[in-house]
């Protein structure tokens, strides 16, 4: 494929990151095609290092940064990180490798939360951290377990639900219509009816019924979630949205579900029905040994936050056998709720003391990277990100990203958002940060001249390919692949009296989904041949750390041996 | 090609200028109180020439563009001065007046082409919707000129395009859509915004071209605003510095980039990294951010972050002066390249106010004493 081939990378022992005919397919809908927006490249970094990545838009610059990140995971090759392999690793062992691998987006102001404090968002990585080593509170593992538990029952039954409800309302008000159409009067239990029917008519009081039947239907609605909403409350406290929305439902449903089965075993009487109210009474009776064992001990009480809509339920039954009914049996529900907002309190007043306790040992290390990155702390760490400009916000991400000692920053296009006089001032701090830490970073850019003022090592890619691996300086003075030698000539220049125009035809991108065959700009390049559409270009070496997949290079190649690397870039 | 030569009226051609902005000011009211976004500015500009604008976020230059095509909501803007557009003030008309001129006499090129094309609508109608509203053209002709348009602005087989929306354009596609559209009613006057600010550089280079060529071909005035100094460089007949609002330095093109006065050009001009120099050097930053438009300093408004700036330039305002030819002003007391210049840097670097690279070290405009 073109651009494949492995002539520059340097041997396995003295890279940092390594990336090996890295591979990444996105499928096109249901279409069964795939995007080919990274095919087969290989590149590496050594330790202290700049590798500029350079393209036009859709070249995969930005795919093969994130791929590098393991998001998404690449579809083919490997990327290792200090001779581990990322790619095969599972969710949660990458998870702990993200704090040496870090990453800088190009909007600063949409990768900033808008809702939170510079002080959380900058310290967040480092409490999650803290949180992650000192274990978790069994709380939020409980909520969390719950929480995906009853999501899945809660969406299982509330959908038919949804349904279910207007259509009752609807057959309701049918009934009635038909009844009093066909007898035009009512008897039974409707008796009490007849009375507004030969006020108001027939088809009025059908209406008003529907519309008391949606209500009722709505109604229950509300008292589930009075019951569920405490619930909800405490895993937002969590931060969890997910358990959130389980938790609401999964209350809901559970009520629904217990008062069903309850309805159904009473209609049927006997053994059964006996049965299951034994079974619901010792239910309550474990539930509230648990509940009451929770409240002398609060880090269970999230667990036990679901087993008070339990006994709640379950205590209806015991009044039921007790022949209580109306009065009492409200009580006990609204003795549920109560109960619940109570551990509501309990365990969010754990959980904000923890995240205070997280918040105050973060802040000295907030304050220090706010202060290396250029941002008096004591004015930003109460504001949001949105009061900062562009340039203050993003670096409030290289903050954000340097606050975990990172050994390897991948920064996607993090100047192209930002004015030119800004630019500078990132660019600057990228470097200082880089020899302040020992940082080895992956610059993503479309700008040649900007990769060129930060890199070590430029990779210029085309459509998925590598075109030209070289030293900055090297490939400025002789760019030696056309397409390099295109996208030098499209930086603007500051001087009017060059040439500012392009010289090449620059048009659009083919397709990544079927890109050309062989060389895969030869469709734009001035000096494709028909060689170029048949055989694919590998990478040569043709110069002194400078490497080019063409078939017709600017440059001869050289047939020597790879020469050792050239060592951190200083 | 390099800087647009200056082309001969044709006879018979009107010699006014197309555009006469007189001290023009836009304030916008804010919870703090009336921020002064365009303060004073004036210029012309005559038939076939292009223009650039020049200066950081913030700076006025897109206010000034969207004040001279009244583009700025009524409710909490206020603009004042003199607009002649073709002798034509701009700033009394109607609401059905400027309808009436935005396409045929003047029209716009915005930043982002995605938010500037309507969604749901193929693009070639978003072209023949102006034709069709302003010149009352038939559908059929209207379609004609619309392929005609996309042709002229580079866009590969039209007749297949024609009938697309813009998501399935890539991104320079798109804007050039949108300057087909701008183009559609044949403008007298062309404004383009940021241009290409959102697009690569191989792409910012083409659309750049594509300016250029049709405001060459039509012999129309072309306004281009940017942050960036090296996109007007090779392209525009003559530029405009802004900074909070005013003018700072205004000259033809190729005078601005050989012989700048103002240490905010200088600024701009040193921040921009070369592709001449060498992997890892130093860029000179601007540093600090520019004045708070509602309560600005009294002064010149760079001082505090210009490293010429001495005591008199945090008192007193410089006003617009001409340097060796009549059509380069600037507003500076310490001029760069100027024996003024050079001694106000020498007394700042021995202030310890600028470092040994010329780097301003310390924020805070010179104080007395």
């Amino acid at each position: 494929m073109a651009g494949s081939g492995k002539a520059h990378l340097r041997p396995a022992g003295q890279t940092l990151l390594r990336a090996e005919d890295l591979t990444v397919e996105f499928p096109v809908g249901t279409t069964g095609q795939v995007v080919h927006a990274v095919s087969g490249i290989s590149i590496d970094l050594v330790e202290g290092e700049t590798l500029g990545l350079v393209g036009e838009s859709g070249c995969g610059k930005s795919t093969t940064g994130k791929a590098m990140m393991q998001v998404p995971r690449p579809t083919a090759g490997s990327v290792s990180l200090d001779g581990a392999e990322l790619t095969t690793l599972d969710d949660e062992t990458l998870r702990r490798t993200r704090p040496v691998l870090q990453m800088i987006f190009q909007d600063p102001i949409s990768a900033l939360n808008p809702r939170r404090t510079v002080r959380d968002i900058i310290g967040e990585p480092l409490m999650i951290w803290w949180e992650e080593e000192e274990g978790r509170p069994p709380t939020s593992i409980w909520f969390e377990w719950f929480g995906r538990l009853f999501q899945w029952v809660a969406g299982s039954i509330t959908r038919p639900l949804r349904y279910v409800a207007p259509l009752a309302a609807v057959a309701l008000a049918l009934w009635i219509i038909s009844e009093a159409a066909e007898e035009r009067r009512f008897e039974s239990q409707l008796a009490w009816l007849d009375v507004p029917a030969r006020i108001i008519g027939f088809p009025v009081l059908a209406v008003v019924l529907a519309i008391v039947a949606v209500l009722l239907v709505l109604g229950l609605v509300w008292l589930a979630l009075a019951i569920v909403v405490p619930f909800g409350v405490v895993s937002k406290v969590l931060g969890r949205v997910p358990a959130a929305v389980g938790l609401a439902g999964a209350g809901s449903a559970l009520a629904i579900a217990v008062f069903m089965v309850w309805r159904t075993w009473n209609s049927l009487g006997g053994y059964p029905a006996l049965a299951v109210r034994g079974l619901l009474i010792a239910v309550a009776v474990a539930v509230g040994v648990w509940f009451v064992a929770s409240l002398l001990d609060p880090s269970r009480a999230g667990a036990s936050g679901i087993a008070g809509a339990l006994v709640g339920v379950a205590a209806l039954e015991l009044f039921y056998i007790a022949g209580l009914d109306g009065i009492p049996k409200l009580l006990v529900l609204l003795a549920a709720v109560a109960l619940n907002v109570g551990l509501y309190r309990v365990v969010s007043r754990q959980l904000r003391a923890r995240r205070e306790e997280l918040r105050a040992r973060a802040e000295p290390r907030v304050r220090e990277m706010l202060e290396v990155v250029g941002i008096n702390p004591d004015n930003a760490l109460d504001r949001k990100p949105y009061e900062f400009s562009g340039g203050q916000a993003q670096r409030l991400s290289i903050a954000r990203a340097l606050i975990m000692n990172p050994k390897v920053i991948i920064c996607d296009e993090p100047v192209s958002a930002l004015d030119v006089s800004v630019q500078a001032q990132i660019l600057n701090l990228l470097e200082d940060m880089k020899a302040r830490y020992g940082l080895t970073l992956v610059f993503i850019a479309h700008d040649l001249a900007v990769v060129k003022n930060v890199s070590d090592r430029v990779a210029v890619m085309y459509l998925g390919k590598i075109c030209e691996v070289a030293n900055p300086d090297a490939l400025y003075a002789g760019p030696a692949h056309p397409y390099s030698e295109l996208l030098l000539s499209a930086i603007p220049h500051p001087d009017p009296l060059l040439d500012a125009r392009v010289s090449q035809v620059a048009a659009d991108l083919p397709s990544p989904i079927a890109p050309p065959s062989g060389c895969r700009f030869r469709t734009r390049c001035p000096k494709a041949e028909d060689r170029c559409a048949t055989d694919e270009p590998e990478i040569q070496r043709i110069g002194d750390d400078h490497y080019v997949a063409c078939h017709f290079p600017n440059l001869e190649p050289v047939d020597e041996p790879v020469a050792v690397s050239r060592g951190a870039g200083a | 090609m390099t800087a647009v030569e200056p082309v001969a009226a044709p006879d018979g051609r009107d010699e006014r200028p197309v555009l006469q902005v007189e001290n023009l000011r836009t304030e916008f009211a804010t919870p703090a109180g009336p921020l002064v976004a365009v303060d004073g500015v004036s210029f012309s500009l005559d038939r076939g020439k292009a223009l650039g604008i020049v200066g950081e976020s913030g700076s006025g230059k897109s206010v000034t563009a969207r004040s001279v095509m009244r583009l700025l909501p009524k409710s909490n803007v206020s603009s004042t001065g003199r607009v002649l557009l073709n002798g034509v003030d701009v700033m009394g008309m109607s609401d059905a007046e400027l309808r009436a001129i935005w396409g045929p006499e003047v029209s716009m090129v915005f930043q982002d082409p995605l938010g500037s094309l309507n969604p749901v609508m193929r693009i070639g109608q978003q072209v023949a919707e102006g034709l069709r509203v302003h010149h009352g053209v038939s559908k059929k002709e209207a379609r004609d000129t619309a392929l005609t348009l996309l042709r002229s602005v580079g866009i590969p087989s039209p007749e297949a395009r024609i009938d697309e929306y813009p998501h399935q354009l890539s991104g320079g596609m798109r804007q050039r859509v949108v300057i087909a559209i701008a183009l559609a009613c044949g403008p007298k006057l062309l404004i383009a915004d940021e241009p290409t600010t959102a697009l690569d550089v191989t792409v910012q280079a083409q659309i750049l071209d594509l300016l250029q060529d049709q405001q060459r071909d039509r012999f129309m005035p072309l306004i281009l605003i940017t942050h960036d100094l090296g996109v007007v460089a090779g392209r525009t007949d003559e530029v405009i510095v802004m900074y909070a609002g005013r003018i700072m330095e205004r000259a033809p093109t190729t005078v601005l980039f050989r012989d700048m006065r103002m240490p905010y050009t200088e600024a701009l001009f040193r921040s921009i990294p070369k592709i001449e120099y060498p992997s890892h050097t130093r860029l000179a930053i601007i540093p600090g951010r520019p004045p708070n438009m509602v309560d600005p300093p009294q002064g010149c408004k760079f001082a505090d972050r210009c490293r010429y700036a001495q005591e008199r330039c945090v008192e007193e305002e410089p006003e617009l002066t001409p340097a060796s030819r009549a059509d380069h002003v600037y507003r500076c007391f310490y001029p760069v390249g100027t024996p003024e210049g050079d001694e106000a840097l020498a007394r700042n670097r021995a202030s310890g106010r600028v470092d040994g690279d010329g780097e301003l070290v310390h924020l805070a405009a010179p104080s007395g004493g």
